[in-house]
């Protein structure tokens, strides 16, 4: 093995150990022993400068891209879990963009946190958010391609969804609690008395929005990104509509849908379909 | 990564002037020309710089910043990009690791590039990472024959890549490897030299370098080459007393601006940049801040014609003129001794 090698691989070691490893003392020691010893400041001090940067930046980051998780915890708290989550999930990544989102499954496993399934909603409902805001931009389509659809293709048209389009299901108040947090209010108790479910989206102005979805507007918007067709659509309603409220529903949601940038495109017969207009035939 | 230009001379001039194949063009026109005065590009920035459109010669951006699929970093880029000159500085190309080059980091490295033509694209000469684990932190190397020979090969294979020449960055270190056999600026230039590389000089990096390992920072101005010095970094640090952290959260320092024109007269007119990663202030403080490096640029080299080319502040410097800054008049005075 080449110096080079041996001297990144002791350094990495170095900086992923802490005073809660067994061997801390000998990774440091065989580390301190590639350091020059220089005037001004000892190697013990060299080192401890990258072990700090290494571990402030990560943290940082973890702050910055979860402010309210950060305040929902406390300072001592969001110390744990940032130290236990950075020796548990080291970055692999280029970006620090990407550090994180391993952070709900940590969560979601780690013995301490797991008590609390709220904190792990709140890192994954934030992880949403950021996916939406920079998630691939798009052509929105309008209520005026589904309106140029021949009538007898409607029942088998399908949507597809602007890239920024997320669903956020958990069993908490989680996303109260954010938003309390986000006016400066304290959060409420937690509880886990129902399942709910939110739509994330970017607008046309390029700002992140969210709300919430009923169990019906739920069972619309998944089966519709899961590939379903209008009319399979309008049946899975008549578990909430009877027979001539149910299409209805449907056209007002999808009305809204297309008024929020939601849709890409109608897609009609397996093909993406361009709705061609009355001037242009 | 020499350029090559054959010169085809027809029979009849073949004995009027020598015949020159495989010349190198490398001697006057490795760099790029001057681009005059820059700010990184800061999130906090983006609005003001649309809607005020500061006269700023161009901007630096963060590449992995902008390596997502789209959003307001990518609009607000695009917009800036149709306005500005811009060039990339990247943190994550890890040149000097031991782990095979990320091909998936280069490729959406050059898709940006293709998206937004940047000038130049430049990273540190450092390592980030091993074994597939980032630090993201600016690891310095051992400065040994091994390592020239290594990052030189990485960096042309990278330019290769690129289809063009990249710019290395020297960081800001804190301790030296027993390892070593030469001078951090001997390590720099030989591999400028191996690779046909370009340099980011930092100015502000070379100060901290020094206090840190107590070498004499003009003594680094002296040994690297002008013919690669593409663009100057400068930056506020930590000063600590026994050492300087490079923080980037402070406004340039008196000992950095001093540095700075000592850099003027060693390296001409150089794109000079000022970085600021935290604390950031409002736009016009940074403008301001910038307004210093020209003013001084201005006074150290006071008949350079690049210098005439950068449109940069020039009503505001030219009231300034009456009346220069504290900082750009302590900076004139300073007389650094190699």
């Amino acid at each position: 093995m080449s110096r080079l090698v041996e001297i990144q691989q002791q350094f990495m070691q170095y900086l992923l150990s802490d005073e809660g490893n067994d061997d801390h003392e000998q990774i440091k020691s065989v580390m301190q022993a590639n350091v020059s010893n220089q005037a001004g400041i000892s190697s013990d001090i060299r080192l401890a400068i990258y072990a700090n940067a290494y571990r402030i930046r990560l943290k940082e980051t973890i702050e910055t891209d979860h402010e309210m998780l950060g305040l929902y915890l406390g300072d001592d708290l969001f110390d744990k879990m940032a130290s236990d989550y950075t020796r548990t999930y080291p970055s692999s990544e280029k970006s620090l963009r990407q550090f994180c989102d391993a952070l709900p499954e940590f969560l979601q496993q780690d013995e301490f946190f797991k008590q609390h399934p709220i904190i792990a909603d709140l890192a994954l409902f934030e992880r949403r958010l950021l996916n939406v805001f920079d998630a691939a931009d798009s052509h929105r389509a309008s209520v005026s391609e589904l309106q140029a659809l021949a009538p007898e293709h409607w029942p088998s048209c399908c949507l597809r969804f602007h890239p920024s389009v997320q669903i956020f299901t958990c069993n908490s108040n989680a996303v109260e609690a954010w938003q309390a947090l986000k006016i400066d209010k304290a959060p409420p108790a937690p509880n886990y008395l129902s399942p709910r479910a939110w739509l994330l989206w970017r607008g046309e102005s390029r700002l992140t929005e969210f709300t919430s979805l009923s169990e019906e507007q739920y069972a619309l918007l998944f089966g519709f990104i899961q590939g379903h067709n209008f009319a399979s659509q309008c049946e899975e309603m008549l578990n909430w509509h009877d027979e001539q409220s149910a299409p209805l529903m449907v056209l007002q949601t999808l009305n809204l849908w297309f008024q929020q940038g939601l849709i890409r495109a109608v897609v009609s017969n397996s093909t993406d379909f361009t709705a061609p207009t009355l001037g242009s035939l | 990564m020499a350029l090559y230009v054959i010169i085809y001379i027809e029979p009849s001039s073949y004995l009027q002037r020598p015949i020159k194949i495989g010349y190198p063009l490398s001697d006057k026109h490795i760099k790029e020309d001057f681009l005059g005065f820059g700010l990184g590009l800061r999130t906090d920035h983006f609005e003001h710089i649309l809607q005020h459109q500061p006269d700023i010669d161009w901007f630096e951006i963060l590449s992995e910043n902008y390596l997502v699929a789209g959003g307001k970093p990518r609009y607000y880029l695009e917009a800036i990009a149709e306005q500005y000159p811009l060039v990339m500085h990247g943190v994550s190309m890890s040149i000097g690791s031991t782990d095979p080059l990320d091909m998936d980091y280069l490729k959406a490295l050059k898709k940006l590039s293709n998206d937004i033509q940047p000038k130049w694209i430049s990273d540190h000469i450092c390592w980030t990472s091993i074994h597939g684990i980032n630090s993201h932190d600016l690891l310095p190397l051992p400065y040994t024959e091994e390592t020239v020979k290594h990052v030189a090969e990485r960096v042309r294979i990278v330019q290769d890549i690129l289809g063009r020449r990249i710019l290395l960055e020297n960081v800001s270190s804190y301790l030296s490897y027993q390892d070593s056999t030469m001078d951090e600026w001997d390590f720099l230039s030989q591999v400028a030299e191996a690779a046909d590389c370009l340099i980011l000089l930092d100015i502000n990096n070379i100060y901290v370098s020094a206090r840190n390992h107590h070498f004499d920072p003009l003594d680094y101005l002296k040994k690297i080459d002008p013919r690669r010095v593409q663009q100057f970094h400068l930056a506020g640090h930590s000063d600590f007393g026994d050492y300087v952290i490079d923080t980037h959260d402070h406004d340039v320092s008196p000992p950095v601006w001093a540095l700075y024109k000592a850099a003027l007269e060693r390296f001409g007119a150089v794109s000079t940049m000022i970085e600021r990663d935290a604390n950031i202030p409002e736009f016009p403080a940074l403008y301001n801040e910038l307004l210093e490096a020209k003013n001084i640029a201005k006074l150290t080299l006071p008949d350079h014609p690049a210098l005439a080319r950068s449109n940069f502040g020039a009503r505001k410097l030219n009231k300034a003129s009456q009346q220069t800054s504290v900082v750009t008049q302590h900076a004139m005075q300073q007389k650094l001794r190699g």
